[in-house]
C-alpha cells in the first residue's frame, strides 16, 4: 500500500510536538491573578534580548570614543596605556552603569515626568507650578550623571595656582552642584514662562547674555577669580544631559499645551539654551560670593590642603562607599521631591508602582556603577591621554625622547586629534540624530538632517580644537569666549527665530554623559602636563562653536533659497515676455 | 477604446496574524518569507496580556507591540505558522500570540505569465 507524507511533516514530527487544546477548557482553568511559573530557560529567553539591546546601545556610544583615544595614544604618541586593566574594567562599568541608568530613567523617572506634565497644570495655579518647576530644575541637576565628573576633576587642580577654583571644587564641592542646579531651575522656570507668554528666544538670549558677560568681565578684573571663569562656562555644558532635558521639557510642554498655547512647532526648544546659560551666571555669582563674603586665606593654603589630606582617611571617602553615597545623594532627593509633589499637590497615585520601584532601583544602581566607572575608566583614560598629547610638541619628563615631533607638526597633530575627537563623538551622539529629524521636519526639508549633524559636529570639533589651543598657549579663556559669543549674537540678530531656536539648543544636545567627563578629564590632564593654571574651558568653547556653525549654515541656506526663488521669478518673467513678444 | 479590466479573485487563502513585542517582527517576517510567504503588513499597537502576570520580570516585555499580517495559501498555512512560531520564540511566556483566520477571497495583481501557465496546466 502506497502512502504519501509531506517531508516537512516528517521533520516536524521528530522535532516538534503538536498538542491541540480547546480554548474553552483553557479559560476554565485560567485565573488572571495567577502567577506564571517560569523555568530558567524562559527567564533567560526573556531577559537576554531585553538586556542585550540596551547593552549594545551604550556599547555603540562608548567604544568608538575609547578606541579612538587608545589608538591615538598607541600609534601617534607611541605610548602604552597605563593601568589598562583598571581602565577596561572602568569602561565596562560605565557601559553597564549607563545601561541601567537609562533603563531606570525610562521606567522610573519618566512616568513621573509625564504625569507631572499632564496633571500639574490642571490641578495647580501658576505660582505653584513655577515653584515646582524651579525645584525640579535643581533636583534634576543633582541627578545628572556627568555632574560627578566635576568632583573628580577637582582633585586635579593645583591649589597654589588657582586657590578659588580649588576651593569651589573641593571644600565647596557639595555646594557647587546646588549653584548649578539653581541656574537650571531658573532656566526651567523662565523657559516654561516663555511657552506661556510666547516670548521670543532671541530677546531672552540677549537679556541673559548681558549679566553673563558682565559677571565674566567682573571676574576677569579680579585676579583671584579669573581662574574660575573656565569652570563657570563649562558648567553650562555639563547640565544639559539625559535627565534634565526630557524631564524639564516634558513639564514645560505639559504646561504649554494645557494653556492651549503649545501648538507652535517650536515648543520644547529654548529651555536647553537657557539651561546652559543660567548656570554660568549662578556659578560666577557663587565664585564672587565666596570672594566677598568668605574670602580664602591665601597665605594659609598649605595648612588647609594638609587638612584635606588628613580627613580623606574616613571610610566614606573610599571606593565603593563614596560612589554609593554619591549615587544615593544624586537620585534620592529628586525622587522624594517627585513623590511629595505627586502625593500632596497632584494627589494622584502612580499606576504600576512595582515597575516604577524597579526603575528607581535601576536608576540608583546605575548611578553608582557609572560613578565608579567614571573615576576609574573615563576620567582616568581622558586624563592620561590628555596628559600625553602635549608630548607631541613639548618636552615632558615622564616620556622618553619627547617632543616626539617638530614643534609645529606636533601642535598640528594635537589640534587635529582634538578636532577629530569632537567631530566623531558628536556625530555618534544619538540625541543629535533626533534633533536633526526634528529640524528637517520643522524647515520643510530645507535644512537637511545630515547638514545639521555635520555642522554641529564640525562646530564641536572646532570648539575642542580651540580649547586645546587655549591650553597649549595658556590663553585667557575670555579672549576666545567673548569674541565668539559676540559673533553668535551678531548671527542671532541676522537669523530668523526658528534657526535661533535650533542653533542655540544644538549646543546643549551635544554634550552627553560620556563626552563630558572624557573631555573634561582630557583638558585637565593636558593642562597639568603643560603646567598651566587650569584646563577648563574646552566644553564651553565646544558649546558656542556649534551655535555659530549652525546659525551660519542657516543663513547660507536662506541665501541660496532666496537667490533660487528670485532666479525662478526672473525666468518666469522672461518667459512671459517672450510669449507676449 | 477602453481596455477591458479584469480582477482575479484568489481562493483558498488564509491570514496569519501574529502579535509580538516591538522590534521582533522583522525576524519573523524573514523566517516566514524563507518558507514561501509573499509579503507582510506590520502595524504598531499596544496591548496587555501575560505581562501583568510575570511579576517583576514583566519589565522585560515591551508594552508596545507589532502586529504582523501575512496572507498565505491554505497549503502553506501549517508550515509558515510553525516557522513563525519558532522564529518569534512564542514558546516563551510573554513573547506573543498568533492565530490563523480563513479568508473568503482575496485579490491583487497577478502576473500574466503565471496566469497563462495556470490555464495551460488546467487544460
Amino acid at each position: 500500500m502506497e502512502r504519501e507524507i509531506k517531508f516537512f511533516k516528517l521533520v516536524q514530527e521528530t522535532t516538534f510536538r503538536h498538542i491541540e487544546v480547546s480554548f474553552n477548557n483553557l479559560v476554565r482553568h485560567f485565573d488572571r491573578k495567577d502567577r506564571i511559573r517560569l523555568e530558567a530557560i524562559d527567564v533567560y529567553r526573556l531577559l537576554y534580548p531585553y538586556a542585550s539591546i540596551r547593552f549594545k546601545e551604550q556599547l555603540k556610544a562608548v567604544i568608538p570614543l575609547v578606541l579612538y583615544l587608545a589608538l591615538f595614544q598607541i600609534f601617534f604618541l607611541r605610548q602604552t596605556i597605563e593601568d589598562s586593566l583598571t581602565i577596561t574594567l572602568g569602561i565596562v562599568a560605565v557601559i553597564i552603569g549607563l545601561m541601567l541608568f537609562m533603563e531606570g530613567l525610562i521606567k522610573g523617572l519618566m512616568p513621573f515626568g509625564e504625569l507631572l506634565g499632564n496633571k500639574l497644570p490642571q490641578k495647580s495655579r501658576l505660582p505653584t507650578i513655577m515653584i515646582i518647576t524651579f525645584l525640579l530644575g535643581v533636583g534634576v541637576t543633582y541627578a545628572e550623571p556627568a555632574i560627578g565628573a566635576l568632583k573628580t576633576a577637582g582633585s586635579n587642580v593645583n591649589i597654589n595656582k588657582a586657590p578659588y577654583l580649588y576651593f569651589m571644587l573641593n571644600q565647596y564641592g557639595d555646594i557647587l552642584p546646588i549653584a548649578v542646579g539653581i541656574g537650571v531651575g531658573a532656566a526651567a522656570l523662565i523657559g516654561t514662562l516663555r511657552f506661556l507668554k510666547n516670548w521670543s528666544l532671541k530677546m531672552l538670549i540677549y537679556i541673559t547674555l548681558i549679566p553673563t558677560i558682565g559677571l565674566t568681565i567682573l571676574s576677569i578684573l579680579n585676579e583671584n577669580l579669573i581662574s574660575t571663569i573656565g569652570l563657570a562656562w563649562d558648567c553650562g555644558a555639563v547640565t544639559t544631559g539625559p535627565v534634565t532635558v526630557p524631564l524639564v521639557i516634558s513639564l514645560g510642554i505639559g504646561v504649554a499645551s494645557a494653556s492651549s498655547r503649545g501648538s507652535s512647532s517650536l515648543s520644547g526648544f529654548g529651555i536647553v539654551t537657557l539651561a546652559s546659560l543660567f548656570p554660568i551666571i549662578a556659578v560666577l555669582l557663587f565664585a564672587n560670593g565666596i570672594y566677598y563674603f568668605a574670602p580664602i586665606d591665601i597665605n594659609n593654603l598649605a595648612n588647609i590642603a594638609g587638612q584635606q589630606v588628613n580627613s580623606e582617611s574616613s571610610l566614606l571617602d573610599k571606593t565603593p562607599y563614596l560612589e554609593i553615597l554619591l549615587g544615593f545623594r544624586a537620585t534620592v532627593p529628586l525622587i522624594l521631591f517627585l513623590l511629595i509633589v505627586l502625593r500632596f499637590v497632584i494627589k494622584e497615585r502612580l499606576k504600576n508602582a512595582n515597575y516604577i520601584t524597579y526603575g528607581i532601583v535601576l536608576l540608583i544602581l546605575g548611578m553608582i556603577i557609572f560613578n565608579i566607572g567614571l573615576t576609574y575608566g573615563l576620567s582616568n583614560l581622558g586624563n592620561q591621554s590628555g596628559g600625553l598629547v602635549p608630548a607631541a610638541f613639548s618636552r615632558l619628563d615622564n616620556i622618553d625622547n619627547s617632543p616626539l615631533y617638530k614643534y609645529s607638526i606636533g601642535v598640528m597633530i594635537a589640534l587635529l586629534f582634538a578636532f577629530c575627537l569632537g567631530f566623531g563623538a558628536t556625530l555618534a551622539e544619538p540625541a543629535l540624530n533626533s534633533l536633526g529629524i526634528t529640524v528637517e521636519n520643522l524647515t520643510n526639508g530645507v535644512f537637511k538632517k545630515s547638514m545639521l549633524m555635520y555642522s554641529v559636529s564640525f562646530g564641536v570639533g572646532l570648539g575642542i580644537m580651540l580649547g586645546i589651543l587655549k591650553i597649549t598657549f595658556d590663553l585667557p579663556l575670555h579672549y576666545l569666549l567673548i569674541p565668539l559669543y559676540a559673533a553668535g549674537v551678531l548671527l542671532t540678530i541676522l537669523s530668523s527665530e526658528e534657526y535661533v531656536n535650533v542653533a542655540w539648543d544644538s549646543a546643549g544636545v551635544t554634550t552627553g554623559p560620556v563626552t563630558v567627563p572624557l573631555v573634561l578629564a582630557m583638558g585637565l590632564g593636558f593642562g597639568n602636563a603643560l603646567g598651566v593654571t587650569e584646563g577648563f574651558g574646552i566644553l564651553s568653547l565646544a558649546s558656542i562653536c556649534p551655535i555659530i556653525s549652525v546659525l551660519a549654515m542657516g543663513l547660507i541656506i536662506k541665501f541660496i533659497v532666496s537667490r533660487k526663488t528670485s532666479r525662478d521669478i526672473e525666468n518666469i518673467k522672461n518667459n512671459i515676455v517672450k510669449e507676449t513678444a | 477604446m477602453n481596455k477591458v479590466r479584469e480582477m482575479i479573485t484568489l481562493k483558498d487563502v488564509s491570514l496569519i496574524t501574529c502579535i509580538v513585542q516591538k522590534g521582533v517582527a522583522d525576524d519573523i517576517v524573514k523566517a516566514a518569507s524563507e518558507v514561501g510567504a509573499q509579503g507582510a503588513t506590520i502595524f504598531y499597537a499596544r496591548g496587555t496580556g501575560i505581562r501583568e502576570r510575570l511579576g517583576i520580570l514583566g519589565v522585560a516585555v515591551d508594552v508596545e507591540k507589532e502586529v504582523l499580517n501575512i496572507v498565505v495559501a491554505n497549503e502553506q498555512v501549517d508550515l509558515i505558522f510553525e516557522k513563525m512560531f519558532l522564529a518569534g520564540k512564542l514558546d516563551t511566556p510573554g513573547m506573543g500570540f498568533m492565530y490563523v483566520t480563513p479568508l473568503l477571497k482575496a485579490a491583487t495583481y497577478i502576473p500574466q505569465e503565471i496566469l497563462q501557465k495556470l490555464s495551460t496546466e488546467e487544460c
